[in-house]
C-alpha cells in the first residue's frame, strides 16, 4: 500500500492507501475524490485526471512517456512544469506520502 | 460441483449468480470449458488491467480469439505498439473533437427513431442496429449514400455474426469465421478506396499514416480496422439493447429519464456498471502469478470478468440493484487500463441523443417477453430481440 494525498481546488483533502499498481486516477475515482474524473478509462485518451504534483517530489516519478506529453497539451485548466495525468502515475513505494493538488476543472 | 462455462446458454441468458459465487467462493477460479483462470472481484481485475506486463493482451483479447487478429489490433496489442496505433486513432474519439458529430448524430437519431410513430409494438433492435451503424458508418468515414459499398444491414449483420460463439464446439463456428472474412474484405475495399482518394476521415488518415517514417503494415491496418467496425457496430449496438433493456424492465428509472432527460448519463453509467455488454475479455499471463491460494503459470490464459467485478459488493454496496443516483464512479463498464475502451465519449454521447430522440416519439414502453433469446458469445452479453410495447 502507497500512502497518496489528494488536495482538491477547494482545499478538501483526501488521504487514501493504494494498492501497489493501481493508478492515482484508480485511487481517486474509487474513493469519491471529484477533482479527478478519468473519463477514458485510464487509457491516456482524455486528459481529464491531470494532477499537480508536489515539485519537491518530481524527481521519485517516473517521466512522462511521449504519450502523456501530447495528452497534456490538451488539459482544461493551466498547464505547469509539475502537471502530470493521474492514470500514468502508479502506486509504489518511490511515491509514498504522495501530495498532488488538482486544478479548478478537468473539462 | 461448481463450474463456469462462459460457452453455456444459461451464462449468456444469466451469468450474475454464477459471478456471485465465483466472486466469493473461487475468486481465481480454474475453468476446464474455457480452458483459463476466471477472475472475477472488482479489485483483482483492476490489478491485472493495469499490469499489462504480466496480463499480455498480444495473444488475443477476445474470449474466443479470431484467427489471424491477435497482435495486430489496439486490443490484442501490448505497449509500445498498442501505444502507437492508439495514438493515431485516439484523437478523433477524444470528446472535444466529436462535437462536430453532434448535429448529424442527432440528424439520425430523429430519422430512426421517428419512423416509431404510432408504433405500438416493435423489436428494439430494428431501430437500434440502423441507428448504430449510421452513426459508426459517420464516425469512421465509411462510405455511405451514393458511394457505399454494401448495404448497411448487411455491415451490421456481420459485425453481430463475428463476435459469436459456438456453445457446443467451443469455438467460432463457419458462419462466425465467414462474416469476419466479410468484413475483413469489406475493411480492405473500404481502405483502397481512401488510399486512392484520401479525405478528411478517420480511415484516411489511418491507411495513410506514418509512424518514424514507416507506414503501418497492411495487416495492421485492415485488422484494425475490421475491429473498429466490429467493435463499434456490435458494441454500440449491445449496449442500446441492454440500455433499454433496463429502461423497459425498471418503471421508475425510465420514467425518471423520460420526465427529465438530463439523468440520461447517470442512467447510462449504471447501465455500464449494472449489465454492460462487454461482459469478459482474456489476458495471457507473461509470468507465474499466485493469487488466493491458485498459482497461474506463465502461458496460461485469464478471463478478467468485468461484468462480475461490476457487481462487486466489495466495490459497489448493493450491487444488483439498478440505481441510476449511485453515479459509479471506476465502473468496469468500457474495461480499463492502457487497454479501456476507445470509444467511451461517442458511446456516451450516442446512446443519450438516441435515447433522447427515442423518448419523444416512445415516451412509455415495456418489455413483451419475459424470457429473451440472447446472443451466444463467451465475450458479450446482449439481448437478439428485445420487443417492446407502448400499450
Amino acid at each position: 500500500m502507497t500512502q497518496i494525498t489528494y488536495i482538491e481546488a477547494s482545499g478538501q483533502t483526501t488521504t487514501i492507501d493504494l494498492a501497489e499498481g493501481w493508478s492515482l486516477m484508480q485511487g481517486a475515482t474509487t474513493h469519491g475524490v471529484d477533482g479527478i474524473i478519468g473519463e477514458c478509462g485510464g487509457s491516456c485518451a482524455c486528459a481529464t485526471c491531470h494532477c499537480y504534483v508536489d515539485e519537491a517530489r518530481l524527481g521519485d516519478l517516473p517521466p512522462p512517456s511521449e504519450g502523456e506529453l501530447a495528452m497534456l497539451e490538451n488539459v482544461a485548466s493551466e498547464r505547469r512544469p509539475n502537471s502530470r495525468l493521474a492514470c500514468q502515475l502508479k502506486a509504489s513505494t518511490a511515491l509514498e506520502g504522495l501530495v498532488v493538488h488538482l486544478p479548478e476543472t478537468q473539462e | 460441483m461448481f463450474s463456469f462455462d462462459p460457452y453455456s446458454p444459461a451464462v449468456d441468458a444469466d451469468p450474475f449468480p454464477s459471478y456471485k459465487r465465483l466472486r466469493d467462493e473461487h475468486p481465481c477460479f480454474w475453468s476446464p470449458e474455457a480452458q483459463m483462470w476466471i477472475l472475477s472481484r472488482y479489485a483483482d481485475i483492476v490489478s491485472a488491467g493495469q499490469d499489462w506486463q504480466t496480463y499480455s493482451s498480444a495473444s488475443g483479447n477476445l474470449m474466443t480469439e479470431l484467427p489471424g487478429r491477435a497482435g495486430a489490433t489496439l486490443g490484442s496489442s501490448d505497449p509500445p505498439k498498442h501505444d502507437r496505433l492508439r495514438g493515431l486513432i485516439q484523437h478523433a474519439f477524444m470528446k472535444r473533437n466529436l462535437l462536430a458529430l453532434e448535429e448529424p448524430i442527432r440528424a439520425v437519431a430523429q430519422e430512426v427513431f421517428g419512423q416509431l410513430q404510432g408504433a405500438t409494438t416493435f423489436d428494439f433492435k430494428d431501430v437500434s442496429s440502423q441507428f448504430t451503424v449510421k452513426v459508426l458508418m459517420a464516425a469512421l468515414g465509411l462510405p455511405m449514400g451514393d458511394e457505399a459499398l454494401v448495404p448497411e444491414q448487411e455491415v451490421r449483420e456481420n459485425a453481430v455474426l463475428m463476435v459469436q460463439s459456438d456453445a457446443r464446439t467451443r469455438a467460432k463456428g463457419p458462419e462466425h469465421i465467414a462474416a469476419y472474412n466479410w468484413m475483413q474484405d469489406y475493411a480492405g475495399r473500404v481502405i483502397a478506396m481512401r488510399r486512392a482518394e484520401p479525405r478528411n476521415d478517420l480511415i484516411s488518415h489511418f491507411a495513410l499514416a506514418e509512424i518514424d517514417g514507416d507506414r503501418l503494415d497492411d495487416r495492421e491496418v485492415l485488422l484494425t480496422t475490421t475491429t473498429l467496425i466490429m467493435a463499434g457496430v456490435e458494441s454500440l449496438g449491445g449496449f442500446m439493447m441492454m440500455f433499454a433493456y433496463n429502461l423497459a424492465s425498471f418503471d421508475e428509472a425510465r420514467r425518471a429519464v423520460v420526465a427529465n432527460p438530463a439523468l440520461l448519463p447517470d442512467a447510462i453509467e449504471e447501465s455500464l456498471r449494472f449489465n454492460t455488454s462487454a461482459q469478459r475479455f482474456r489476458r495471457r499471463l507473461m509470468k507465474d502469478v499466485t493469487l488466493h491460494g491458485q498459482t497461474m503459470k506463465e502461458g496460461d490464459f485469464v478471463c478478467l470478468a468485468y461484468g462480475s467485478g461490476n457487481r462487486d459488493e466489495r466495490q459497489y454496496p448493493n450491487p444488483d440493484v439498478y440505481n441510476i443516483t449511485r453515479k459509479p464512479r471506476g465502473h468496469l463498464g468500457f474495461g480499463g487500463g492502457v487497454h479501456a475502451c476507445l470509444g467511451t465519449a461517442i458511446a456516451r454521447l450516442a446512446v443519450k441523443i438516441a435515447f433522447e430522440e427515442f423518448h419523444k416519439v416512445v415516451p412509455d414502453y415495456r418489455r413483451v417477453a419475459d424470457q429473451l433469446p440472447w446472443m451466444p458469445s463467451s465475450t458479450f452479453r446482449s439481448p437478439l430481440v428485445l420487443e417492446l410495447t407502448t400499450a
